[in-house]
């Protein structure tokens, strides 16, 4: 008996020691081989292989997205099956935990098939977890996604080490066919108020619009109606969550009438961090004033993404400064509820002498959007699924969603849904199972107008943006006697050639990127405080605070950009 | 084959012979230690990463650039330094007042169960206490955030004080630093609390029943019987759980800090796994957080040996 447990206990041992040895495996081996394996394959040697539901496969995505995964009855996702014979396998990170697991994951060295999100540090691409796509971005194989990027071939580009600048990444937005048409431009900024403030206030005119008077309204509506829907009114909300620390800290650009150049302010192609100079320091006073008035939240600080998102979306917030699509989930949260007064416009206040420029022209996306990684076994599928996403049946399909079911076309060819149509599009629930928000959110898109004049999605079909307005916003925007959103924002001048200077690469363990996290920090320590504090207490804190950045290597992280922006103009000009 | 036996045989023919004789027992180890090596031994491997320059896209360890101890010069110096000395003093601060508050009200709660003699009363109590461990740390994290805001966003605890008129505006407990540790305390003890008394209720079972009759027929009341008898009688326990929880003094827990701490707090809240996470894992500098690691471990061997030297000397349990 003990000589048979013996002698099942050492094979066991064996194969476990054997398996050890074996496992880990070496992932360009493992794309080296199946690159060897499929140009053998007769259907490969001209393009790439031709998804069908007969050979059915299953693609792993890792997403960063505030999006959810659809629902489990998702018509798309049969559809996908149904047409292409493709299953998705989806991994959803929230952006503000996004920074931590691409830490583990490059530890760690195995990735899903697909890799979609925000890599502005490259740490993916850097740290080997990209396979470069440039073999298969051609005329003759994804010829879709060769359109895609070819006109900006240098800007996507980037050197993961190797010298060579090839393209790992391809952009998911602002990359524009035709037109640019829309009602909402999403990555605009501004200090937002409810339009109930505006309605109560008769409507006032919102040009040259100053601090002061911005909360000077929220001030009067708050003293008017301290409550409302039974809780209590919240004068100015200030963003500061984890991955959005940007609220905290970009206001004083906007307000000295720079564009969102991230952490410093461009002049004459030179940047220099604004964080300690007067421009911030004039916000943040102002903030604490504020904040004596009994205006400004006191959770603020405290709240987690979530909280802050959860409190707008009561609609008993009066203003915030933010950008449109970081709080998008509480703006539609509103408006299915049908609280369209509570939802906010943006106004845009600059200190006096400055032009305001909030909204520039829609950055193309860099470093942001799918590669597909060094561990996917099936290159060759995973791009040929993507360039199947960018034919504009399946982009119509992504963005309209199916013609007959989710939009009409009228005689003259023209896209529009029925009110019905337009209500369920609203709704959270019936989107899970019939759109697939989270990877429309990162795969490439045809933004812009079709090759038919249709506009890339409902919401940037100029008659169907006025058409599913509720009332209220009709009125509202005849009563401002604008179109769109859009128009409450500045013309955006042409964008300069290095912008935006935030998504200059700061290199993962470089002497900058130390300074900038150290910056944030610093900013996140004291920053709350001094616009929490007693008002005579704030110089004090801001005098600590201006001498805990003197103590950070600035100048790194300047040159660092600086770098950035003369490689930019040597580069990217046409 | 008695003892005696064995040892005629150890000094016959010595360790081989031995080995022969144990040879079962051996052969049962192996997968143990086996286990062992690999998953606490073969990792020890990786703080080589403390003395290189570490880039994931280098698979090889042999092929890093080697720094020798440059990576400890950074950790612990400039701006970095303070930091991380800060975090230490804050991971202490706030395992040794969990720890001394979680330790008392532990004891205490469990010498008061041990005298409850309704044993349904007694189970309802240890239930409801001991319940909150099996939740995780994320949602106590939640609860205790939404317990802790202001009243119109659920806070209960400022919504209590000011309807009993001890103070006139909410507490932001969240964003004063001073509270932090207590917060985090308080969080433990509400967790763990009756989960801890489980080990002491236990171990009172165990003390012979004839020293309290001993003690009654001497005239000891209640309060004597609890500090001359039953406290005595768990002492080993507490010694030996003591001695435990300081080789885990460095791991004030993590979840409850990272979600918790905030800008205004981050003076106290931050503690030496976040600083890890920040400037290690979330800025792909692996090497300073190995770094990190190693001074973890070797700070908690030091405190082990050292409060086990401490506790031998003292004439009490030992753990090894």
């Amino acid at each position: 008996m003990k000589r048979f447990v013996l002698m099942l206990l050492i094979p066991l041992l064996a194969i476990t020691m054997t398996a050890c040895i074996t496992e880990p495996t070496d992932p360009k081996k493992t794309t080296q081989s199946s690159g060897a394996s499929t140009s053998s394959d007769p259907s490969a040697t001209s393009g790439l292989p031709v998804l069908s539901p007969e050979n059915p496969v299953e693609l792993s995505a890792w997403l960063t997205t505030s999006e959810s995964a659809p629902a489990a009855d998702n018509k798309l996702t049969k559809l996908l099956k149904e047409k292409l014979g493709v299953t998705i396998s989806y991994e959803i990170i929230t952006p503000d935990n996004a920074e931590q697991k691409i830490g583990v994951m490059l530890a760690g060295g195995e990735y899903s098939d697909l890799v979609g999100t925000t890599d502005l540090n490259t740490r993916l691409l850097m740290g080997g977890a990209l396979i470069p796509l440039d073999e298969y971005l051609t005329e003759d194989k994804a010829a879709l996604l060769y359109e895609h990027v070819k006109p900006y071939w240098n800007r996507f580009a980037t050197d993961a080490g190797d010298g060579e600048k090839k393209i790992y990444i391809l952009p998911n937005y602002n990359r524009f066919y035709g037109e640019i048409t829309g009602g909402i431009n999403f990555g605009a900024s501004g200090f937002w108020i409810q339009k109930a403030v505006l309605e109560d206030a008769g409507y006032p005119d919102l040009d040259n619009m100053t601090l002061e008077r911005y909360f000077q309204m929220i001030e009067e509506y708050m003293r008017k109606y301290p409550k409302i829907d039974g809780q209590d009114t919240i004068g100015f909300e200030v963003l500061a969550t984890p991955g959005r620390e940007w609220g905290l800290t970009n206001p004083p650009q906007y307000l000295a009438g720079h564009p969102n150049n991230g952490g410093v302010i461009v002049e004459n192609n030179v940047a220099t961090i604004f964080a300690d100079k007067e421009i911030a320091k004039r916000w943040y006073k102002f903030l604490n004033a504020m904040n004596a008035k009994g205006l400004v939240d006191r959770e603020s600080f405290t709240q987690t993404l979530d909280q802050y998102l959860a409190k707008l979306a009561t609609g008993r917030v009066l203003g915030m400064y933010d950008q449109r699509w970081s709080f998008g989930p509480a703006n539609e949260a509103l408006v299915s509820q049908g609280k369209d007064e509570r939802t906010w416009v943006s106004t845009m206040p600059v200190y006096e002498g400055c032009e305001p420029y909030y909204a520039d022209r829609d950055v193309m996306n860099i470093n942001q959007g799918f590669g597909i990684s060094v561990t996917c076994d099936k290159p060759e599928i995973a791009i040929s699924f993507l360039n199947t996403l960018m034919e504009e049946e399946w982009q119509k399909l992504l963005q309209w969603g199916v013609e007959g079911e989710d939009y009409l076309v009228d005689e003259n060819g023209r896209f529009y849904r029925t009110q019905e149509q337009r209500d369920q599009s609203k709704d959270l629930v019936w989107r899970a199972s019939n759109q697939l928000e989270a990877l429309r959110d990162l795969a490439p898109k045809r933004q812009g107008t079709y090759s038919d004049g249709n506009a890339f999605g409902p919401n940037d079909q100029p008659e169907e943006f006025y058409a599913t307005l509720n009332k209220y916003d009709q009125d509202f925007l005849t009563t401002y006697n604008k179109k769109t959103w859009r128009d409450f924002l500045n013309q955006p001048p042409d964008n300069p050639v290095y912008y935006p200077c935030w998504n200059i690469n700061l290199v993962d363990g470089s002497e900058a990127q130390m300074a900038n996290q150290q910056l944030q920090d610093i900013s996140l320590q004291y920053l709350p405080r001094a616009i929490l504090a007693e008002p005579d207490e704030f110089e004090t804190i801001w005098a600590e605070y201006v001498a805990a950045i003197g103590r950070v290597n600035v100048k790194a992280l300047e040159d660092k950009i600086n770098e950035g922006i003369q490689e930019r103009i040597a580069n990217w000009g046409n | 084959m008695t003892t005696k036996a064995l040892d005629t045989l150890k000094k016959k023919n010595g360790f081989w012979e031995k080995v022969m004789l144990q040879r079962e027992l051996i052969f049962m180890s192996v997968p143990i230690l086996l286990y062992k090596v690999l998953f606490s031994y073969v990792p020890v491997t990786g703080w080589s990463m403390a003395f290189q320059n570490f880039k994931p896209t280098i698979r090889s360890m042999w092929d890093q650039q080697w720094v020798g101890f440059d990576n400890f010069v950074k950790l612990f110096t400039g701006i970095n330094g303070e930091r991380f000395i800060r975090d230490i003093r804050n991971t202490l601060m706030q395992s040794l007042l969990t720890l001394v508050i979680s330790y008392i009200c532990s004891i205490t709660l469990s010498l008061l169960l041990n005298e409850v003699k309704n044993s349904g009363l007694k189970r309802i109590v240890q239930n409801i206490t001991y319940m909150p461990h099996f939740l995780s740390w994320i949602i106590v994290a939640g609860l205790v955030s939404t317990m802790l805001s202001g009243p119109s966003s659920g806070g209960i605890i400022n919504d209590v004080l000011m309807r009993l008129k001890i103070i006139s505006d909410p507490i932001q407990f969240l964003a004063e630093p001073k509270y932090f540790w207590g917060v985090v305390a308080g969080a433990h003890l509400w967790k763990e609390l009756g989960w801890n008394t489980i080990i002491y209720l236990a171990a009172m079972t165990a003390i012979n029943p004839s020293l309290y009759e001993a003690s009654v027929i001497d005239g000891a009341n209640r309060y004597q019987k609890m500090w001359h008898i039953t406290l005595p009688g768990i002492k080993p326990t507490i010694v030996v759980l003591m001695i435990m929880s300081i080789g885990y003094i460095l791991e004030a827990g993590f979840e409850i800090q990272y979600f918790l701490g905030n800008g205004l707090v981050v003076e106290k809240s931050e503690t030496i796994d976040i600083f890890v996470l920040r400037y290690g894992i979330q800025m792909a500098n692996y090497s300073l957080a190995t770094v990190a690691g190693i001074f973890k471990t070797m700070v908690s061997i030091l405190l082990v040996s050292t409060a086990n030297f401490i506790s031998g000397r003292l004439g009490e349990e030992k753990l090894i």
